[in-house]
C-alpha cells in the first residue's frame, strides 16, 4: 500500500516535470485536470462514462489473465463488439425492450468470435496467445474500417462510421443530459459475477489453476486448451459488450475510431486492480479521471492531453515491476 | 524515367528498409529470449529524437545519432524492466509503448509548439536514403554472423532457447538478454531515422503506422533468423508498393494492408510448417 502511494507520487511528480516543460503552470494543470474531471455534476458522469467504458475491457483483460492468458487484444475485440452492435443497431428499428438486448448480445458475439479466433490459434495450435492478439487488433481496424465504408455502408452516414442509430435503441440513462447510462450498473454487475466466479465456482478454480500452476492443473485432469479457448472466448465477449454500450450508449453509432485505447488502457487498469474485479472499479474510476480531465487540462493549462498516455506507460511498467519487488520482500521476510 | 519494374522495385526497398531494421531488432532480442512487442515504440522515438536534434542543431546527422541513442534508451527500458525488475515482458512492453507513443506526441508539442507533426527539418537526403537501405542489409549480414559465428550470437542464442544451461557456463544470461535490448532499440531506432529524415523530413503521429507488428509477423515468417527476417520484410515491402500500383483495381486496400498480419496467424497456426520460436523466448529468467 505504502509502495503503490509512493509510485503515485513518483508519476505525479513526473507528470508535473512534464507540464513544466511543456510550459504550463502543474499546480493549474492538476487543476484543471480535476475540475475537468470531477468539477460538478456532468463532469462527474462524463468521468464515470469513461470508467464504464474501461471497466469491461478492464474486467476482460484481467479474466484472461487470471486463466495465465495475455489478452493484448481487448481493443481489437472492443472494436469488433462495437462494429456488430452498429451495424445491427443503424439497420434495427424495434421497441427498445427487443432493441437494447439484441444489440448487447451481437456486441458479446463479435468480441467472443475474435476472442476465441486468438483462442483457437492458442488452444488448437499453441500459437502465443499475444502475437495473435496483437495481429487482430490491427486486422479489427481494418476489417471495421473497410466493412463500415464499404460493402456495409449504411446510408446517411458520412466518415468511417454508421448511421445513427434510432432513439429506441439507445441505452436509458441514469442522468438527464448526460452520456451516462445503465452501461454503469451493468459492468458493476459484470465485476460482482466475475468476483463471485473466481472465489465460488468450480469453472473458476479451474481458470485460476491453469493460470497459477498449469503442471499441476493438467496433471489434476483439467484440460488446458479447453480453459484457454473458453477463457479467451468469454474476455472477448466483455470487451465486445464494452464496445456495444459505447455504441448504444455515448456515441449512438458505430465509428471506427470509438476508441482511445480503452483496450490498452485496461492493461494498466487490470494490474492497478491487482486482477481484482472489485479493486478493478476503483482503478478504473482513477483512470477514467484522467481520460475525462485530459481534454479540459489541454485546453484551459495548455498541457498537451498526451502526457496521460505518457504516464500510463510509466504506470504500467513500475505497477508491474512493484509486483515483482514486493514478492521479492515477501520471499525474503518468509 | 525508369521502367515500371524499376520502379516496383525500387518502390519495394524502400517500403521494406525500415521493416528490415525493425525485424533484425525483433530476431535479436527474440534469440535472447526477450519477446519485444515495443518494437513500434523503439520506431517512434527513434524517428523523434532524429527530427527534433536535427532541428535543434541544424545538423540531420547528429539527428541520426540521436535517433539511435533514443532507440537503444527505449530498448533498453525494457531491457532493465525485463531483467532487473522482473516485470513480464510483455506487460513491459504494452507500457513502453504508450510512454514512447505518447511521449512523442507530447514531445512534438513541446519542442515544435503544435501538436500532430513537427515543422520539415533537414533530412538526409535521397542519398542519405539510400545509404541507409544498403546499410540496412548490412545489418542483416552482420547480425547473421554475429549470431552464428560469434562466441557472443553462441551466448545469445543459449539465452533464448535454455538461459540456465548459460548460467552454467559462469554467464549471466540476464546480461546477455538487456545488451541485446540495446542493440535492438538501436536498430530499431535508425530504422525511425530512415522513417522521418531518410524517407520524409518531418515526424508525424502515428507514422509508423503499425510497422513494430508487421516487423513481428516478420519475426515469425523469417523463423527467428536474420536472412528470413529480411526475405519476409522485403514481401511485406512489395505488398506495400503493390498497393500503389493497385489503388484503382477495386481490391480493397485495407485487405492489402492486413495481409502481413493475417500471414502472421497464419504462420502461428503451423500451416507453413513447423515455425518454432526459441524455446525460452518471452520466459523470464530468474535465480
Amino acid at each position: 500500500m505504502i509502495r503503490a502511494l509512493g509510485i503515485a507520487a513518483v508519476l505525479v511528480l513526473i507528470a508535473a516535470l512534464a507540464m513544466i516543460l511543456a510550459g504550463a503552470n502543474p499546480i493549474v494543470g492538476f487543476y484543471s485536470l480535476f475540475r475537468g474531471a470531477l468539477g460538478g455534476p456532468n463532469q462527474i458522469a462524463e468521468t464515470l462514462v469513461q470508467t464504464t467504458s474501461l471497466l469491461f475491457p478492464s474486467l476482460a483483460v484481467a479474466f484472461a489473465f487470471r486463466a495465465g492468458l495475455f489478452n493484448i487484444g481487448a481493443e481489437g475485440q472492443l472494436i469488433i463488439g462495437g462494429l456488430a452492435a452498429g451495424l445491427i443497431g443503424a439497420r434495427l428499428n424495434a421497441p427498445a425492450a427487443l432493441a437494447i438486448p439484441l444489440i448487447l448480445a451481437a456486441g458479446v458475439v463479435g468480441g467472443a468470435l475474435w476472442g476465441s479466433t486468438a483462442g483457437i490459434l492458442r488452444a488448437r495450435f499453441g500459437g502465443n496467445e499475444v502475437i495473435a492478439t496483437l495481429m487482430l487488433n490491427i486486422v479489427a481496424a481494418l476489417l471495421a474500417n473497410y466493412l463500415v465504408v464499404g460493402p456495409l455502408h449504411s446510408p446517411g452516414a458520412t466518415g468511417a462510421e454508421t448511421a445513427q442509430l434510432p432513439d429506441s435503441s439507445w441505452l436509458p440513462v441514469l442522468l438527464a443530459d448526460t452520456r451516462l447510462t445503465i452501461a454503469l450498473p451493468i459492468a458493476l454487475l459484470l465485476a460482482f459475477a466475475l468476483r463471485f466466479v473466481f472465489d465460488r465456482t468450480i469453472f473458476g478454480y479451474e481458470l485460476r489453476a491453469a493460470g497459477d500452476a498449469p503442471e499441476a492443473a493438467r496433471r489434476a485432469g483439467i484440460n488446458l486448451a479447453r480453459t484457454a479457448f473458453v477463457a479467451m472466448a468469454l474476455s472477448g465477449a466483455m470487451a465486445g459488450l464494452g464496445g456495444a454500450t459505447i455504441v448504444t450508449g455515448v456515441l449512438h453509432r458505430f465509428n471506427v475510431a470509438l476508441s482511445p485505447g480503452y483496450g490498452f488502457i485496461a492493461i494498466a487498469v487490470a494490474l492497478v486492480g491487482d486482477l481484482d474485479p472489485l479493486r478493478i472499479i476503483v482503478a478504473a474510476f482513477a483512470f477514467g479521471i484522467l481520460q475525462s480531465g485530459s481534454l479540459t487540462m489541454q485546453a484551459y493549462a495548455h498541457v498537451p492531453k498526451d502526457v496521460v498516455s505518457f504516464v500510463e506507460g510509466l504506470a504500467i511498467v513500475a505497477l508491474a515491476a512493484r509486483r515483482f519487488v514486493a514478492e521479492r520482500a515477501k520471499a525474503a521476510h518468509a | 524515367m525508369n521502367g515500371p519494374i524499376v520502379d516496383f522495385v525500387e518502390l519495394t526497398l524502400v517500403k521494406a528498409a525500415p521493416l528490415i531494421y525493425a525485424a533484425l531488432a525483433g530476431v535479436l532480442c527474440e534469440r535472447a529470449g526477450i519477446l519485444n512487442i515495443a518494437l513500434e515504440g523503439q520506431l517512434a522515438v527513434g524517428a523523434f529524437a532524429g527530427v527534433a536534434v536535427s532541428f535543434l542543431t541544424g545538423s540531420p546527422l547528429l539527428g541520426l545519432v540521436a535517433g539511435v541513442a533514443a532507440g537503444a534508451l527505449a530498448g533498453g527500458l525494457l531491457g532493465v524492466a525485463a531483467t532487473r525488475f522482473g516485470v513480464d515482458q510483455i506487460v513491459a512492453g504494452t507500457g513502453l509503448n504508450l510512454l514512447a507513443l505518447g511521449g512523442c506526441a507530447f514531445g512534438l508539442t513541446v519542442v515544435f509548439g503544435q501538436p500532430g507533426a513537427s515543422s520539415e527539418v533537414h533530412s538526409l537526403g535521397s542519398h542519405g536514403e539510400t545509404i541507409l537501405i544498403v546499410v540496412a542489409f548490412v545489418a542483416a549480414i552482420a547480425l547473421h554472423f554475429a549470431l552464428y559465428r560469434t562466441p557472443w550470437g553462441l551466448r545469445v542464442r543459449a539465452s533464448g532457447e535454455n538461459p540456465r544451461a548459460v548460467r552454467s557456463a559462469g554467464i549471466d544470461p540476464r546480461n546477455v538478454r538487456l545488451i541485446a535490448t540495446l542493440i535492438a532499440g538501436a536498430l530499431a531506432g535508425l530504422g525511425g531515422v530512415y522513417l522521418s529524415l531518410g524517407e520524409l523530413d518531418l515526424y508525424s503521429d502515428g507514422m509508423t503506422a503499425g510497422r513494430g507488428f508487421i516487423a513481428l509477423a516478420a519475426v515469425i515468417f523469417g523463423r527467428w533468423t536474420p536472412f528470413g527476417a529480411v526475405g519476409a520484410a522485403i514481401g511485406f515491402g512489395a505488398l506495400a508498393a503493390l498497393q500503389f500500383t493497385l489503388q484503382r483495381s477495386g481490391i480493397p486496400s485495407e485487405l492489402m494492408q492486413a495481409l502481413p498480419y493475417l500471414a502472421a496467424l497464419a504462420a502461428l497456426t503451423g500451416i507453413a510448417g513447423r515455425a518454432r520460436a526459441p524455446q525460452s523466448d518471452g520466459v523470464p529468467y530468474t535465480e
